[in-house]
């Protein structure tokens, strides 16, 4: 099966870094049926960058008032992400909005994981906290297994 | 017994950033309109102080996921004026069509995701492309057009790496460019389809005497640079004197810092203002275009500007077809540029007008001051201005298509709320 993973974030602003470390952490088990992005623009971009996947792994920050560092993980082939997830991404026309976009045309790959880290601190230039830090590590492990699990 | 109503709209959907707005009407007159920004403030000119001159371009291009070719071209050029350097030539073309890359992205983003829906009474993109998939396809298709011309000049869609102070770190062979060619052309008739479809579409009426400013590129339409700033009202100054012309002003219910031009007041910047100054330099499509669906010189409905826009893409398309067809690969990727101790001033057109940086540089290229203008804290003060003439005229709308009407007026300037946002040292008092 041929598998994407993207990590959605920025750098510079604190927790919303998570996604993309999660998929620096993920780099190096690139091969051919798999390959691992970094989304740091607008998420309309997610619909090219599964183009031909059977399956999507999306990491995001999250910002819906859980605990930081909750995670959360949604099949989001199988319906809308859940309110308090839906338009909580720190991105406009966020990654749910990219995936009802995606739904609409057809283009949603046969199987998309959204796994949401919610952040603590959002500020520009600030570092990431150690919860979400946490929730990196834990992520990544666990898309690892999902990736190595038999179809 | 006197009345009052209050439209008020939390978090403004479909701007870049979160924002909200504000209008309260009293006996039926406007008393108070507001467009409030809930951003964070941004700590990039803070965050900039200390850095090494040739790190400006990576990090402003952060302060923006739509447009970070603007932030990358505004602060290398400051950096390049400062120590007396002109990147001209091929050099200059490939920064053109980079940025050509991001207008053909950016605007077909706003045209068809974020300012369509308002028009064609739907409520997203989401919504249109159950409605009518096969104009959200083709603007998926135009939008990946311009995204594959920023990968393969700048080296990556967003935050392009290939660009530094100087130039590039490796020029692109010139087959990579013809490659885009078949594609760009489709984008461009794609376009020019775009300016009829946008042409056709119902405009609220409103009409504002209004500013225009944009840059001057000496004979070209400004996308890339430009030296001078220029105005619809006889203003004329060189982008060294940005701060003898403009005030920047904290407003309390606004992080971003609303900008106006001194002893005149509010302006505007972006399509309208570029077209309106410069028509006669679109390319001859471009021009043609917009004279096929009859867009007059001057556009002063500003929710036309979903036209000019549109024909700005024609141009943009049209623009890259004619780079690419003249390139010659470089004999070197950059110029050298070596820093000096003095203050450097860098200007380019950002899809959404003109955003202005100005840095001071020790002798060892440390930078000790910068200041970022964007182009949406130039437009506020003009966006609230709009906002308070078209509620005056349609206060009897009922509450529900009043937040829609304004929320559309907001989107006409394609705010980056998150690029006007500022750093302050004073405190922010929030409603």
């Amino acid at each position: 099966m041929t598998s994407c993973v993207i990590g959605v974030g920025n750098d510079l602003r604190g927790d919303d870094a998570a996604g993309l470390l999660v998929a620096r952490k993920l780099t190096g088990i690139c091969g051919n049926d798999l390959r691992v992005v970094e989304c740091e623009g607008e998420p309309v971009a997610l619909l090219d960058m599964w183009q031909g996947c059977e399956r999507a792994i999306i990491v995001d920050a999250t910002q819906s008032g859980v605990a930081p560092g909750t995670i959360r993980r949604i099949a989001a082939h199988a319906g809308p992400l859940p309110p308090g997830l839906a338009g909580t991404s720190t991105h406009l026309l966020g990654v749910a909005e990219a995936v009802e976009l995606a739904r609409a045309l057809g283009r949603l790959p046969a199987r998309t994981i959204v796994y949401g880290i919610e952040g603590a601190t959002f500020d520009t230039g600030s570092p990431l906290s150690e919860i979400v830090q946490a929730a990196v590590e834990r992520v990544a492990t666990a898309i690892t297994r999902e990736l190595e699990a038999p179809d | 017994m006197s009345k009052t109503r209050t439209v008020k709209t939390e978090y403004l959907a479909r701007v870049e950033g979160e924002g909200g707005m504000l209008v309260k009407i009293r006996d039926g007159r406007v008393t108070d309109v507001k467009l409030q920004i809930y951003e964070p403030p941004r700590f990039f000119e803070a965050f900039l102080r200390g850095r090494q001159f040739t790190e400006a371009p990576d990090i402003t291009a952060r302060i923006c996921g739509i447009c970070p070719v603007a932030y990358q071209m505004s602060s290398c050029l400051a950096m390049e004026s400062l120590a007396g350097v002109e990147v001209d030539g091929q050099l200059r073309a490939l920064r053109r069509l980079l940025y050509c890359g991001e207008w053909i992205e950016s605007h077909t983003l706003h045209v068809y995701m974020l300012h369509a829906p308002d028009f064609l009474g739907v409520s997203s993109a989401v919504e249109l492309a159950q409605t009518d998939p096969e104009l959200v396809e083709k603007a998926l298709r135009l939008k990946k057009i311009g995204n594959d011309v920023m990968r393969v000049v700048g080296g990556r869609e967003v935050h392009p790496i290939n660009v530094r102070v100087g130039g590039w770190y490796k020029a692109p062979a010139k087959a990579e460019l013809e490659a885009l060619v078949p594609d760009l052309e489709w984008a461009l008739d794609a376009s020019r389809e775009t300016v009829r479809v946008a042409a056709a579409l119902d405009f609220p009426e409103l009409e504002r005497d209004v500013e225009f400013v944009a840059l001057d590129a000496g004979g070209e339409y400004p996308i890339d640079h430009g030296e001078r700033l220029v105005s619809t009202r006889g203003l004329d100054f060189p982008i060294a004197e940005f701060y003898d012309h403009v005030v920047e002003e904290h407003v309390e219910h606004s992080n971003a810092l609303h900008a106006r031009l001194r002893e005149r007041g509010s302006y505007f910047v972006g399509p309208c203002a570029r077209y309106a100054l410069h028509r006669e330099l679109l390319s001859p499509r471009a021009l043609a275009a917009a004279d096929e669906v009859g867009l007059e010189p001057v556009v002063v409905n500003p929710f036309r500007s979903i036209i000019v826009r549109s024909v700005e893409l024609v141009h943009a398309c049209d623009e890259a077809l004619r780079l690419i067809a003249e390139y010659e690969e470089p004999a070197a990727p950059s110029l050298e540029v070596e820093p000096r101790a003095a203050w450097g001033h860098g200007a380019s057109e950002a899809p959404r007008g003109v955003l202005y940086h100005r840095y001071r540089l020790d002798d060892a290229g440390s930078i000790l001051d910068a200041k970022i203008v964007p182009p949406t804290s130039q437009n506020q003060r003009s966006i609230e201005e709009d906002l308070f003439a078209f509620v005056s005229a349609h206060a009897s709308l009922p509450d529900d298509e009043l937040r829609l009407r304004c929320e559309q007026a907001i989107r006409n300037y394609d705010p980056c709320i998150s690029c006007a946002t500022h750093f302050l040292t004073l405190d922010v008092e929030r409603s």
